[in-house]
């Protein structure tokens, strides 16, 4: 773990910005987290090493686009590449977020951290150059479709963080894309700022190749009145953990999360939610699947806190898993913590293979096991999939999984 | 209409179990080192083996960290500044009930468990626990009949040696946790049951725990065999006087189910719970286990938890017998400054098993209630199922409810579901009972025992109408 050593020894670079050094000196006493805590008692102790043994990459080499862009209007960006970018059109406005901006969000967030609750964060913000950092606010309605893209280069670790700042009154849909290549690590953080009134259909897709490894991580803030849906799909990591820190700070506002994470092989895949409620009248609908083939470990916990004055919180959380092979592992821990009275919580958790009735209806009907088990899979997907903005009807994710894995 | 009249019964009635026996006791001095456990070890006159088993566990206790994943706050137990052997003064051997202290007779009386002849409850064999030791049981020639042994723990230690020394701490483990290698090293009474092949037991049993004193802390033992075809229902009770202190209660329970063998353990916890200021009141650190050995063997946990000022109490199952089952059911009520962290355990071992998770928590006053579960299906556990429910309700706004379920499933062709909510009392019920002439805090009643209905079910008949009782009792002045 040359990162953590160099962190230690405070020997990371030269050029350091002031951010850097806040979380360097918030990392230096203890660089890795609490192994015994309950966010990383699960965590694969190995994968995690093996994600930190890469040396910091800074300069990334050319990128080619997984796919090509089919519609003219959408608006593509790659984080530490084309960062420069200024849109003033009638109905909105993309422009950069000014230094003195990023950094004073930046800051005030990082305050906030704990060494072990956002280590991913501050690990994060220790290694990634001031290129690698995207810094937007968004502001208007009718705006094309935004497709961000953060890439892994390989034999390296990669760190890129995003801030987005969407306006008052903004509606907008956004697809962010975290490619991992052969033998990488790719460390993503996503700041998400929501005032009054905006509302944003967030997607995040994250897919690797053989060996790479993931941390993502997304907080988000949501003020009065604000609506965020979020997609996500995470597949094909040696090692990826999606953490989401939702707050609705002052209540009144709407939060929509789907997610699915599948894993093959010896893969972990991990999800880790926390949604605070600060204000009264909040409602969450949270869904979370997962799937587990061959000898890999799946992964959720979410946790959802109601304090006192969180009056009339309507949250539901459901965590539904498939347990495809008998060395195959899932964990799910679905958690309340409640203080206000007024309130409507509910959690669900499941864990089961194929449904078997269904799989035999299909086979007294001329379908192939093969053939069964795709339908009934492609339909639990397609839950998730059809959620997430931009790529449902382009690029056809759900064939990728289904004939990929 | 039971409810109402149970109700109004106990409305305005304070913890009416808070009295204190005014009885000469015999305690050793404070503190815990290996000579006290030596000392207790001999005033009980025990075999080698087991001074050697507390020994062990002493030692192992040593090196062990109190738990604080526990979502409890409470203030640093001091385990040098407890007694750890308090028994009333009375003469060495006691041939019949007639020789027991009448203070004692009349203190279970109160509690309102008669052990005299004439009085004693018709069939139920009560086993009653006064600080460090067993008083009487009753009904033991009867049960003798049949072949159950139904005796203090430390009778048994001298008449069953073998039967302790093979099933002592195998459920359990000296080093299991830091409160259960505690409990190993200085448990002073508790009961121990053994029903054999093929006997139903023809009457419940029943264990009544009382402590008295007040710096002296209680650590019972009990320990529950059945065999082969066998059954047996068994009831647990506890109080406590009020004292200002607090007071440490570290229990073990271990049950054994062999072949086809059910086992039923029902709990009705009123230990002193503090005052509404928090002041004082149990701390109750509890570990309970049952092993499920035998093919299609089933052991079922139903508890009303409502006293103590901390409650940290996880019964578990571990199912290794084919198609065995597994059952918890369970009422938490929390009010004013108390806290309880309690839920289960059921660990899928063998193949076809079952188990079922009723818990009900509710939260009143500045209370905290939390549900911890654990569900785990190993490899080997096909075609097994589990089923998991868990509600709170919360009562004011400055009670909390958690639930933590930790699910673990490493087993394809097992099922597990859980389900959880949390809500609080209806207000068009409130409503609806309120105009049809019920005053709100027995309509209040009358929807948590509603709420609860699930498990009371469970429970044997006289424990049922006392649990309804609890509840209206502990809810007194937490709503409006």
């Amino acid at each position: 773990m040359e990162i953590i050593e160099k962190i230690k020894t405070n020997k990371l670079d030269d050029k350091q910005t002031e951010i850097q050094k806040i979380c360097l000196h918030k990392l230096q006493s203890s660089p890795l987290p609490n192994p015994k805590s309950e966010l990383w008692r699960l965590s694969n102790k190995s994968k995690l090493s093996n994600f930190l043994d890469y040396s910091v990459n800074q300069r990334d080499l050319k990128f080619d686009i997984p796919y090509p862009k089919n519609s003219q209007s959408t608006i593509r960006l790659i984080i530490g590449e084309n960062c420069q970018i200024k849109l003033l059109e009638k109905n909105y406005s993309i422009q950069q977020l000014s230094e003195d901006e990023l950094h004073k969000y930046i800051k005030e967030q990082i305050s906030f951290f704990k060494q072990n609750e956002n280590w991913s964060d501050l690990l994060n913000l220790s290694l990634s150059c001031k290129n690698n950092i995207l810094g937007l606010k968004i502001n208007g309605s009718k705006i094309p479709p935004i497709e961000i893209f953060s890439h892994a280069s390989s034999n390296s670790l990669t760190a890129k963080t995003l801030v987005i700042f969407l306006e008052k009154n903004c509606d907008v849909e956004l697809l962010q894309v975290n490619l991992g290549k052969e033998n990488s690590s790719l460390s993503q953080s996503t700041f998400f700022c929501l005032k009054e009134n905006s509302s944003v259909n967030h997607g995040v897709v994250s897919y690797g190749k053989n060996r790479s490894n993931l941390l993502n991580s997304l907080n988000v803030i949501q003020q009065k009145n604000s609506a965020y849906n979020l997609g996500s799909l995470h597949f094909k990591f040696n090692y990826a953990r999606f953490e989401i820190s939702i707050k609705q700070s002052a209540g009144n506002a709407k939060t929509n999360i789907k997610g699915l994470q599948i894993t093959k092989n010896d893969e972990q895949i991990s999800t880790y939610t926390k949604i605070e409620f600060n204000g009264p009248n909040g409602f969450l609908d949270q869904i979370n699947k997962s799937l587990a083939d061959d000898k890999s470990h799946a992964i959720f916990e979410g946790s959802i806190i109601v304090p006192k004055i969180a009056q009339r919180t309507d949250a539901s959380q459901l965590s539904r898993n498939l347990l495809l092979s008998n060395l195959a592992q899932i964990d799910t821990k679905p958690q309340l913590e409640i203080i206000a009275d007024d309130v409507k919580c509910k959690h669900g958790a499941t864990i089961s293979q194929l449904n078997e009735e269904e799989l035999f209806y299909m086979r007294t009907r001329g379908i192939t096991l093969t053939e069964a088990s795709k339908l009934q899979l492609s339909s639990y997907f397609q839950e998730i999939i059809s959620f997430i903005p931009i790529s449902k009807d382009r690029w056809d994710l759900l064939d990728k999984l289904l004939n990929e894995n | 209409m039971v409810n109402e009249n149970l109700v109004k019964d106990v409305v305005k009635e304070p913890y009416k179990y808070g009295f204190v026996t005014d009885i000469e006791t015999e305690k050793i001095e404070k503190g815990l080192n290996e000579d006290i456990i030596k000392l207790i070890s001999q005033k009980k006159e025990e075999p080698k083996f087991l001074l050697d088993f507390r020994l062990k566990a002493f030692k192992k206790w040593q090196k062990m960290k109190e738990p604080d994943w526990a979502e409890l706050g409470y203030k640093k137990i001091d385990y040098q500044d407890i007694i750890y052997y308090s028994a009333p003064k009375q003469k060495e051997k006691i041939s019949s009930l007639d020789e027991v202290d009448p203070k004692l007779l009349e203190t279970f009386d109160k509690l309102g468990i008669p052990l005299t002849e004439q009085k004693k409850l018709t069939n139920v064999a009560v086993d009653a626990v006064f600080d460090s030791v067993s008083i009487a049981t009753t009904f033991r020639e009867e049960l003798a009949e049949h072949g159950v042994i139904f005796c203090s723990i430390s009778e048994a230690v001298k008449n069953h040696a073998d039967l302790i020394e093979k099933y002592l701490g195998t459920v359990v483990p000296a080093s299991d946790n830091y409160f259960a290698a505690l409990n190993s090293a200085v448990f002073s009474d508790g009961s121990f049951v053994y029903i054999p092949k093929g006997v139903s037991c023809p009457m419940d049993l029943s264990s009544y725990f009382r402590i008295n004193s007040g710096d002296s802390g209680q650590f019972e033992r009990t320990l529950i065999i059945a065999e082969e075809s066998s059954s047996v229902s068994y009831l647990e009770g506890c109080t406590a006087p009020m004292f200002d202190t607090n007071t440490l209660h570290a229990a073990v329970v271990e049950l054994i189910a062999l072949d086809d063998a059910s086992i039923k353990y029902s709990t009705v916890q009123n230990w002193y719970a503090g005052d509404e200021e928090g002041i004082g009141g149990i701390f109750n650190f509890v570990t309970k286990r049952g092993k499920c050995l035998g093919k299609r063997s089933k052991i079922s946990w139903s508890q009303v938890e409502t006293g103590s000022a901390i409650t940290w109490k996880y019964p578990s199952c571990l199912l290794l017998g084919e198609e065995s089952v597994g059952e918890f059911y369970s009422v938490a009520l929390t009010n004013n400054l108390q806290q309880a962290d309690t839920g289960t355990k059921m660990i899928h071992i063998g193949p076809k098993t079952k188990s079922t998770i009723v818990s009900k928590g509710i939260s009143a006053g500045n209370s905290k209630n939390s549900y911890r579960g654990l569900v785990k299906m190993g490899t080997k556990a096909t075609g097994s199922r589990n089923y998991s429910q868990c509600d709170s309700m919360l009562i004011g706004d400055q009670a909390s409810a958690n639930t933590f379920p930790y699910i673990k499933s490493q087993q394809p062709n097992s099922e597990i579901e859980h389900e959880a909510s949390t809500c609080r009392i209806s207000e068009d019920q409130l409503f609806y009972l309120q105009s049809r002439g019920i005053e709100f805090e027995e309509a209040v009643s009358m929807m948590v025992s509603g709420f609860c209905r699930d498990v009371f079910n469970q429970l044997p008949m006289e424990f049922a109408a006392e649990a309804d009782k609890l509840l209206a009792l502990k809810l007194e002045g937490s709503v409006g």
